[in-house]
């Protein structure tokens, strides 16, 4: 006998779900456009197999297998920088304090990846992943035990299916609709530098195409680097910025 | 028009449905719903599991003080379960750790046991060479009858090792099994709210373990028996 449900979800739980729904909708987009999503749990390795289990074999006969693939070890940030196509999810799972979740975060914004990340404690900063689902005010060490961040992501799965059943939905509507030129606007989008050319310039990935652009305003860099770039110009490293 | 019970709710030919917000609607409901859902199976399933929990935390704790290992295994979903529970006793995030090995880490010897003897051996082949009296065997299976995970705890079980299954729906032939010296049943029929009671149950179980270990007068580190530190 299945335990009735008595137990309200909390105002936090009602944020969760509908930070999970916008999440869900923009996975089966990204799965129907061909991607490929791809799995990091630095601090907790096997939650990022779980999630690539549970997405490559569903639980319920009859559902479509997508790809997921699970990516740890030291070499996690080269590793899916060549494997990641633009277009592709990157999901993390990860508390906000793990740098290296978070630079892995920002250079896949450079790399055109769609971002999700799954944590507990206290909240990223916003803007540092197209979806955050946050259990908040909790230790995430428990929380990673608790059954909790395993919750997430199976309801991410679900809900990621029931959004295939609406195919009218699965074209994702253009990203802008507002006219606003994006060389005229104040927005600076992340680059990370690939090789270097003569003169101050240099080919960097932004928002997984490549580009050239004048890097003498914040030269030396090299392969790597991180920059923040505007209208064909690189502003600052993102060194400069974190201070 | 869509056969799913929330059909109603999208009066229009799918393929034009053009619209997301009821659908976003929808989908947050329903998250809400199976998280208010999961919470309450987790809380209910440690509640009616607690004897269960303390008689084995207090055999665990015991063996952990007389220097046994902890050995954990399961497929799939259960495996990285398994996994998880390896990870909680050996880097807890307050307490001492506890020696604990993952069954399903090595794919080189389960890849190498699974294409020799068959897939239904590769943790009781593991445990014939590395289980000693005195260890712990933990098995997780939500059916309760994956072949392996049974072989798995028989094999312990034949090797005076404390076994601990964890399984869901009605028990399966886990809580048919005399092998089993606990076997913790989460009551669901969602392997999904299943693997999430597990979790809680694992965590349960862990805590009380701590517990036993620190009220124990002869308490002493396992580590520090063995003159690691």
């Amino acid at each position: 006998m299945m335990a009735v449900v008595e137990a309200t979800a909390s105002e936090a739980d009602t944020g969760s779900a509908e930070d999970l729904a916008a999440a869900a909708l923009s996975l089966a987009r990204c799965f129907a456009a061909g991607a490929t999503m791809w799995c990091v749990a630095r601090q907790w390795p096997a939650h990022g197999r779980h999630v690539a289990v549970e997405f490559v074999h569903p639980v319920i006969v009859g559902k479509r297998a997508l790809p997921a693939v699970n990516i740890e070890g030291i070499d996690v940030i080269p590793t899916v920088r060549m494997l990641a196509r633009p277009g592709d999810v990157l999901l993390v799972i990860g508390s906000a304090d793990d740098a290296g979740t978070a630079e892995l975060l920002r250079r896949a914004e450079a790399w055109g990846l769609t971002r999700i990340w799954l944590g507990a404690g206290p909240r990223p900063s916003s803007g540092a992943a197209e979806h955050v689902v946050w259990l908040e005010g909790e230790d995430p060490a428990l929380v990673s035990h608790s059954g909790d961040m395993v919750l997430l992501y199976h309801l991410l799965w679900e809900l990621t299916h029931v959004v295939f059943e609406h195919p009218g939905l699965l074209e994702a509507p253009p990203a802008c609709t507002d006219e606003v030129c994006i060389t005229c606007s104040d927005e600076g989008r992340v680059a990370e530098v690939r090789s270097i050319g003569a003169g101050g310039l240099v080919d960097v990935m932004v928002e997984g195409v490549l580009e050239t652009i004048d890097a003498t305003l914040v030269e030396p860099v090299a392969p790597g680097d991180l920059l923040l770039i505007h209208a064909g110009v690189a502003l600052t490293t993102f060194e400069e910025l974190r201070r | 028009m869509t056969a799913e019970p929330t059909g109603f709710l999208y009066p229009f030919i799918e393929s034009e449905e053009r619209d997301s917000s009821a659908l976003l609607l929808d989908l947050s409901t329903s998250a809400r719903e199976k998280i208010a859902h999961s919470r309450s199976l987790r809380h209910d399933s440690v509640q009616s599991c607690r004897a269960q929990l303390e008689r084995a935390a207090a055999a665990m704790a015991d063996r952990f003080q007389r220097g046994g290992r902890l050995f954990a295994f399961g497929n799939g979903g259960s495996a990285t379960d398994a996994e998880g529970a390896v990870d909680l006793l050996r880097r807890p995030p307050h307490g001492r750790p506890l020696p604990a090995v993952s069954l399903v880490d090595d794919r080189a010897v389960l890849t190498a046991l699974a294409n020799d003897v068959g897939f239904d051996l590769v943790y009781s082949r593991q445990l014939i060479a590395h289980a000693r009296s005195g260890d712990i065997a933990v098995g997780f299976s939500t059916s309760g009858d994956s072949v392996n995970v049974l072989r798995g705890l028989e094999e312990a079980s034949q090797r005076d090792l404390l076994t601990i299954g964890f399984c869901g729906y009605r028990g399966g032939a886990m809580a048919a099994s005399t092998a089993l010296t606990h076997c913790l049943i989460v009551h669901s029929e969602s392997v999904h709210r299943i693997q999430e009671a597990q979790n809680a149950l694992m965590l349960e179980l862990w805590s009380l373990v701590q517990d036993a270990l620190e009220q124990d007068p002869a308490d002493q580190d396992p580590a520090d028996q063995r003159g690691i530190r």
